[in-house]
């Protein structure tokens, strides 16, 4: 067997070659999502404000991870599954989450262009006050890692049908009832307490202390609870990969 | 010995408690250059013998070694010892051949992958003016040599083919069969999963017959045949409707394949059957025909056909 470095650099030219066309057009698409949010998600208020498009701006990155770990790859594990080449994979001789490792990267790099882009033009059209902290990084890693990690586990337990239907509840529930591109005060009780519990919440806050240090914080509490979610998303994929 | 599979059984559960045992009971052994035809119906237990192999399907029962370490308790090194062509097509995506196989061969030999190996592949299954051609723009049939090409570019000490000829033109065939051939001079074992028992005749050194979880029997080529009655096979082309043709008195039993008929016939009877086609064949009613040995398919209809696992033990019995 190779190296781990070896497997890993080989597993990841492989899924890239084979997927490069699709992963340009979902980073198209995502570019053209945080943009949409951003500008269009405005014209949902009358006035918008400074501190209204700075909900939008700093949101528009974490709908971008959510949708990518939620929602697009959901949705390539479905057809990975039905059409045999997860099948294939598992005959490889590599280890198991030298695959994982692999395809992760490749689902963050292709949020890169829609998170930069949509920020430096919400930036030169609103300049709605981002004070971006060295914490972006890590704080980008984590949320990343959580989203993709939940969706390789809920993927990876359920069906492609009941997966693709959860995405859909997902990416719809992101948007217009998570409290990601508006203060949490707004949604009714009931859902805040929920939101205390999923990771969406812990996600946004997180990125917005990072995107505008000055204006917004996010306390350890939401660390850890996107690392347990984090461990979980993990956890699951790994049980089912190994599982025979 | 590469494979030692001893008494291994496997059963799935479906939907409403319903029960497959797709392995039963299974033992056989693999020799160093060995290509082993594992054949049988859609559904007979191919595919899920080979996942245990490869240490992807759990055993209920039994074990199998493989060079000598149990796969059960090291899975991992079975996909390290084996390459695989899976029997569905692999999904290429964007990738163009010559970049699916050279992955391929440096995810299993690192720096000591050898280019001039894809090379001679290529030019030895003729795939030259594909190489460069995304996977997703590909006909059926150089998808699946690009998914040969995939196990075979750094081979294992086995490999294992489920149905590697599938969609693939009958010139290409040849190419292929001697590919495999040519895998053996080096000491690799072939497990080759297939329902095309024409074929696999002419390139298996030794053969099972896999049905409904069971092995019907297993042997050389020439064992195999001698496990039914010693006779012989007359195949005809129709002229016109086959029906109309009848059975003659003096086959065996017969049976009918798209506008051929098959006889098969007792070695006492060939003077006659002769006679008869060739009268047959004067008065128009027929093209052409051949007279033959027993092939291994005869012996596979004959075992396989009409017999539900009741019948099987006798059969097991008397081979």
């Amino acid at each position: 067997m190779q190296s781990l470095l070896g497997q890993y650099k080989y597993v990841f030219q492989l899924q890239f070659f084979r997927n490069s066309g699709f992963y340009m057009f979902f980073a198209l698409i995502q570019i053209l999502i945080a943009i949409g949010i951003v500008i269009g998600f405005t014209y949902l208020m009358p006035e918008p404000d400074t501190s209204g498009v700075l909900f939008l701006a700093t949101g528009a990155p974490t709908i971008i991870l959510i949708i990518t770990g939620l929602v697009i790859l959901p949705q390539q594990i479905g057809t990975s599954k039905s059409d045999g080449y997860m099948e294939f994979m598992r005959t490889w001789p590599v280890k198991r989450y030298v695959i994982l490792g692999a395809d992760t990267s490749l689902w963050l790099i292709i949020t890169i262009p829609g998170i930069v882009i949509s920020s430096v033009i919400a930036h030169l059209v609103y300049s709605p006050g981002y004070d971006i902290s060295w914490t972006v990084i890590p704080a980008l890693l984590m949320i990343a890692l959580t989203s993709i990690g939940v969706g390789y586990g809920f993927s990876y337990l359920l069906s492609p049908t009941a997966s693709l239907g959860l995405s859909q509840v997902i990416v719809f529930g992101a948007l217009m009832f998570s409290p990601v591109n508006f203060p949490m005060e707004r949604l009714p009780e009931w859902l805040q307490t929920l939101h205390t519990v999923l990771p969406i919440y812990s996600m946004a806050e997180i990125m917005r202390a990072s995107l505008a240090a000055s204006t917004f914080s996010a306390g350890i509490g939401h660390y850890i609870n996107l690392t347990i979610w984090c461990v979980l998303g993990y956890g699951g994929a790994a049980y089912i990969l190994s599982k025979k | 010995m590469i494979l030692d599979v001893r008494g291994v059984s496997k059963t799935f559960s479906g939907p409403n408690k319903t029960k497959t045992v797709a392995s039963d009971n299974l033992s056989f052994q693999i020799r160093v250059g060995e290509i082993f035809g594992l054949l049988g119906h859609n559904g007979a237990g191919k595919t899920t013998l080979a996942n245990q192999i490869l240490g992807l399907v759990t055993p209920d029962q039994g074990d199998i070694d493989l060079l000598g370490k149990s796969v059960l308790q090291f899975p991992a090194r079975s996909r390290d010892i084996c390459s695989v062509q899976p029997q569905s097509q692999v999904p290429l995506g964007f990738l163009t051949p010559a970049q699916a196989v050279m992955l391929m061969g440096k995810m299993r030999a690192g720096k000591a992958f050898d280019p001039k190996r894809m090379e001679m592949l290529f030019e030895a299954l003729d795939m030259g003016k594909w190489v460069n051609t995304e996977g997703m723009k590909l006909s059926g049939g150089a998808r699946r040599l690009t998914a040969f090409c995939m196990a075979v570019i750094v081979p294992g000490k086995l490999v294992i083919l489920d149905e590697p000829t599938n969609d693939v033109d009958p010139v290409r065939r040849r190419y292929l069969w001697d590919v495999i051939r040519g895998l053996t001079k080096d000491g690799t074992s072939v497990i080759l999963v297939t329902h095309n028992v024409q074929e696999a005749e002419k390139a298996v050194d030794r053969v099972a017959i896999l049905h409904q979880g069971r092995f019907l029997v297993q042997g050389t080529p020439a064992e195999v045949k001698q496990s039914v009655e010693n006779l012989m096979r007359v195949e005809i082309s129709a002229a016109g409707d086959p029906e109309a043709i009848g059975v003659p008195s003096w086959a065996v039993d017969s049976r009918r394949s798209g506008d051929r008929l098959l006889f098969s016939i007792d070695q006492s009877v060939v003077p006659l059957a002769v006679n008869w086609a060739r009268e047959q064949a004067e008065a128009g009613a027929i093209i052409d025909y051949s007279l033959s040995p027993t092939t291994i398919e005869d012996v596979y209809v004959k075992l396989t056909s009409g017999k539900e696992l009741n019948g099987h033990a006798e059969l097991a019995g008397a081979v």
